[in-house]
């Protein structure tokens, strides 16, 4: 495979990539945001629904009560937006490492809920079953690694772009007549 | 609200301590939130069926509050040495204790530790008790639901059921989903 056709296939790979991430963002978000059953679209729903992840934080135990609120209101509507960013392509390496930190504070609040035997629900992608090995590794050894990839893959790109290219017949020595 | 829990586990205690208790002296009594405790002991727990018996039996006498959170109160001591009858007794007086009584009669092993027979294993069968069916009907709608820990609880809104949450929420983030609720 020539360099051209390699350079071509990462950028395809690296399209697809975050195409995937945006919409594991997206769907995390609406699956937080997105009113219960039987009830309307409204700002006030959306509330609800907000309160109800609250409780999902809550139940991790790991942030002191005046922060659960505020977390539970603001991560939803980031994910959002990282969705949406990452959908556009614009300043990648900046969302996709907003991306990787993201995830990777998701699977230590997992693991560590895990590790001291709480059985709640992992609320990633709103209320569901409750966190096991099966989140873990969905995170751990995809989500993660799609998101490394996909930084890496922007950083690489830009890198590409930015360095110096020479004309092939240029000579590398010149004679001064 | 639903709550399914096992008296004998220490996350359901936790949250009858910190957050059920401040709810039912709160939104409960204000008539704003109907709290319906359902049964829910795990095999794992040693005395955790016979402590639902007492309460169920204490439900029947009139006396499930005070016995809830006499149970819940004293949960390392009777879990230790399964005494339960001795803290089902300090909740109230002789009289009512002895109508608790006559509810549990039947019910009551000399080791608490036998499991009724749909804990028993290999076909066993176990000693029957009028006030298992109450239990066990809990634990039916628990395993549809499906409760996979305990405490594992339950709100309906309605006629709407929403999506069970499990584990330990403190009681100012309940009150805010609540507070949301009601303002719909």
């Amino acid at each position: 495979m020539s360099n051209e056709a390699r350079r071509r296939w990462g950028r395809i790979l690296l399209i697809l990539g975050r195409l995937v991430l945006a919409a594991i963002f997206l769907f995390a978000a609406g699956a937080k945001m997105k009113p219960q059953a039987g009830m309307p679209w409204t700002a006030g729903s959306v509330k609800t629904s907000l309160s109800m992840f609250a409780m999902g934080v809550d139940s991790y135990q790991m942030l002191p009560p005046w922060a659960v609120s505020p977390f539970a209101r603001l991560l939803p509507p980031f994910e959002l937006l990282l969705g949406l960013w990452l959908l556009t392509g614009v300043a990648l390496r900046i969302s996709g490492l907003l991306s990787t930190v993201l995830i990777c504070a998701f699977i230590i609040a997992m693991y560590s809920a895990y590790h001291r035997g709480l059985t709640i629900s992992c609320g990633c992608f709103g209320p569901g079953a409750q966190i096991g090995p099966t989140d873990l590794i969905r995170d751990g050894l995809l989500f993660l690694p799609l998101a490394l990839a996909v930084t890496i893959g922007a950083f690489l790109i830009r890198r590409k772009r930015g360095a110096p290219s020479l004309p092939e017949s240029a000579p590398s020595v010149t004679h001064a007549d | 609200m639903e709550v399914f829990s096992d008296y004998e586990c220490p996350s359901c205690r936790n949250l009858f301590e910190q957050t059920l208790r401040p709810m039912i002296a709160d939104y409960v009594a204000a008539g704003k939130v109907y709290l319906v405790h359902r049964d829910f002991p795990l095999p794992m727990h040693k005395y955790g069926y016979e402590a639902a018996r007492w309460l169920n039996a204490a439900a029947r006498a009139g006396q499930f509050q005070n016995v809830e959170a006499a149970l819940y109160d004293n949960q390392n001591a009777w879990a230790a040495d399964g005494n339960i009858e001795k803290y089902v007794a300090g909740a109230m007086s002789s009289a009512e204790f002895k109508r608790v009584q006559i509810q549990m009669q039947g019910c009551a092993y000399p080791d608490a530790a036998v499991k009724p027979a749909a804990f028993a294993l290999g076909g066993q069968t176990g000693q029957s008790c009028s006030l298992d069916t109450y239990i066990d009907q809990d634990r039916a709608l628990g395993n549809k639901i499906p409760v996979q820990a305990t405490p594992t609880y339950v709100i309906t809104y309605k006629g709407t059921r929403l999506p069970a949450g499990s584990g330990l929420v403190s009681w100012p983030i309940l009150k805010q989903f609540f507070d949301s609720l009601l303002s719909q």
